[in-house]
């Protein structure tokens, strides 16, 4: 699932204009943490990646980047980035909350498990913030974030900055299941499953019909894959979780797909 | 091979895929029950050829010999002269049998009944016909003549030469067809319901602000336009009459349930662009 950042995701900011050696510690799928490790490295910044007893990373690691147990005195930033496994992702908070000081700020995707959850986890929720944190997402110019209900005054400013050095706008939304474009974009592909599951249309056809009808930048079906239908998967999973509403059942035939590219 | 396209009902969809077969050199007759109407979509079309002249993507000779292609017609029986017959009035099921009924008594045989119907079943309007193996859905964008997309229906009785026909014919319009099988909303007004359902369950738990959402669409995945800007361009009436549409005909499955904002704001009139207020304001 883990590939190489596609093009274009290499940010374009002024290296000057970064924070000068912001030290970034990130934790989480290995997809994911190639992402955010590869840009914020290519920006100059300071990037180590943390390992769990379930989560490592396996490949070598992307260019100046360093591998290590646990965060260096100098993380200002840590990222956490789980979506489909809940056990990991509550293990690796307790243990950022743990081993940093309360000054470094947390930022957890919050696409699969709400930041208030999360918060529940760690004895240091008002340094804990949501990012909207799904694989290929770092193409886009934007990033969503949901901060902490008792948030120290500078946290927004502070992830700002750090987007900003990553070339990103932000956008701050409420703490809600599936933020909101993974849940727009997650239900958008959960239909296309149910539309190939009823054999409404064949897969490619589904997918031109969505490109060339509505203008979606990429068919749903090969969409769902790009990301990876675990983390898909996961934020559907999530919303159903969070809504208890059957319009957030996941179609049976992505859960399935899902599992198979995802044995676990 | 088909030579003539019958088109019934001059509206947006009507002229625009008139337009649209004459561009590709067959001969259209126009047919609607207002001869006013005709002649308003004769001048529309008249105007869009001439856009294309100005901006150089038709020749002021080919825009003249376009226009001759294209027979407006009030009688509903000189339709029979057609090989293929395009319905696209109103989305009025028992409006759209009474046409197939009427039309099975004029066409010649082997003409082919292709309804533009975006929600409808195909197969409950070929039921009107004796020939139902040669009624189809084929189901253009707006405006016709520029989006490439087509999703042929398969109604229950569809015949495969019917389907190879209709797919030659949009091929021959310069289209890519898809096909798909007689499902509420086909493909493309199904798995979009929920670009518009998401969006509208967001804005009403306040998650965030319609600008903020059709932004963050926008700038976090490349979307071209938001969900709410976009409900503004189609019409809030109009989304919602196929939201409804597609959920009575999923037996009211809760992912296609129609949300109460849009709901409230086709009672209030407010149904975006085209009546100067809808997500935004259009002054």
């Amino acid at each position: 699932m883990a590939g190489k950042p596609k093009k274009g995701s290499t940010p374009t900011t002024d290296r000057k204009a970064s924070p000068a050696a912001t030290g970034v510690s990130i934790i989480g799928e290995e997809s994911l943490v190639r992402e955010y490790a590869t840009s914020c490295a290519a920006c100059g910044m300071e990037v180590t990646l943390l390992s769990s007893d379930n989560q490592s990373f396996a490949g070598k690691p992307p260019h100046g980047v360093r591998r290590t147990g646990k965060p260096p005195a100098s993380t200002a930033i840590a990222l956490e980035l789980t979506n489909t496994s809940r056990p990991d992702k509550k293990e690796n908070l307790r243990s950022l909350d743990a081993l940093l000081p309360p000054s470094a700020l947390i930022l957890s995707s919050s696409v699969a498990v709400t930041l208030k959850t999360q918060s529940a986890w760690v004895r240091h929720p008002e340094r804990l913030a949501g990012i909207a944190a799904l694989p290929t997402f770092l193409e886009g110019r934007l990033v969503e974030v949901i901060l902490p209900p008792r948030a120290s005054a500078d946290s927004l400013e502070r992830l700002k900055k750090f987007f900003g050095a990553l070339g990103k706008e932000t956008a701050v939304v409420k703490d809600s299941p599936g933020m909101v474009m993974p849940r727009i974009l997650t239900m958008i592909i959960n239909e296309a499953w149910f539309a190939l599951a009823d054999e409404t249309a064949s897969a490619t056809d589904i997918d031109t019909a969505m490109k060339l009808g509505t203008n979606y930048p990429h068919g749903p079906l090969a969409w769902g894959e790009r990301i990876g239908l675990a983390h898909v998967h996961a934020v559907i999973e999530g919303l159903h979780r969070g809504f208890r509403e059957e319009r957030y059942c996941v179609a049976p035939l992505l859960r399935r797909a899902a599992s198979a590219a995802h044995p676990e | 091979m088909t030579s003539t396209i019958g088109v019934i009902g001059s509206g947006t969809m009507g002229s625009g895929i008139a337009e649209l077969a004459a561009l590709a050199g067959f001969d259209v007759i126009l047919n609607d029950i207002s001869s006013d109407a005709l002649r308003s979509a004769m001048l529309r079309i008249k105007a869009e050829l001439q856009k294309s002249v100005e901006k150089g993507e038709t020749t002021a000779i080919e825009a003249t010999e376009t226009l001759t292609h294209i027979r407006p017609r009030h009688a509903f029986n000189d339709l029979g002269a057609a090989d293929v017959i395009i319905e696209a009035v109103a989305e009025d099921l028992p409006m759209k049998k009474d046409i197939f009924r009427r039309l099975d008594l004029i066409v010649a045989p082997g003409a082919i009944l292709a309804t533009n119907t975006s929600s409808l079943s195909v197969s409950d309007i070929a039921a009107t016909t004796n020939t139902p193996d040669s009624v189809v859905g084929m189901h253009f964008f707006n405006p016709p003549t520029r989006m490439k997309l087509v999703e042929i229906v398969r109604g229950a009785q569809t015949s495969d030469e019917t389907i190879s026909k209709v797919r030659e014919l949009a091929l021959a319009m310069g289209k890519t067809p898809v096909f798909c099988r007689d499902t509420p909303g086909f493909i493309v007004n199904r798995v979009a319901r929920l670009f518009y359902g998401e969006a509208l369950r967001l804005l009403g738990e306040g998650v965030a602000e319609v600008p903020e959402i059709d932004r963050i669409v926008r700038e976090s995945c490349g979307f071209r336009m938001g969900p709410f800007e976009l409900m503004d361009l189609i019409g809030i009436d109009v989304n919602y009459a196929v939201t409804r549409s597609v959920y009575e005909q999923f037996s009211r499955e809760p992912r296609f349930e129609p949300h109460p904002i849009q709901r409230r704001m086709v009672r209030a009139g407010t149904l975006g662009r085209k009546t100067k207020k809808g997500f935004y304001p259009y002054d």
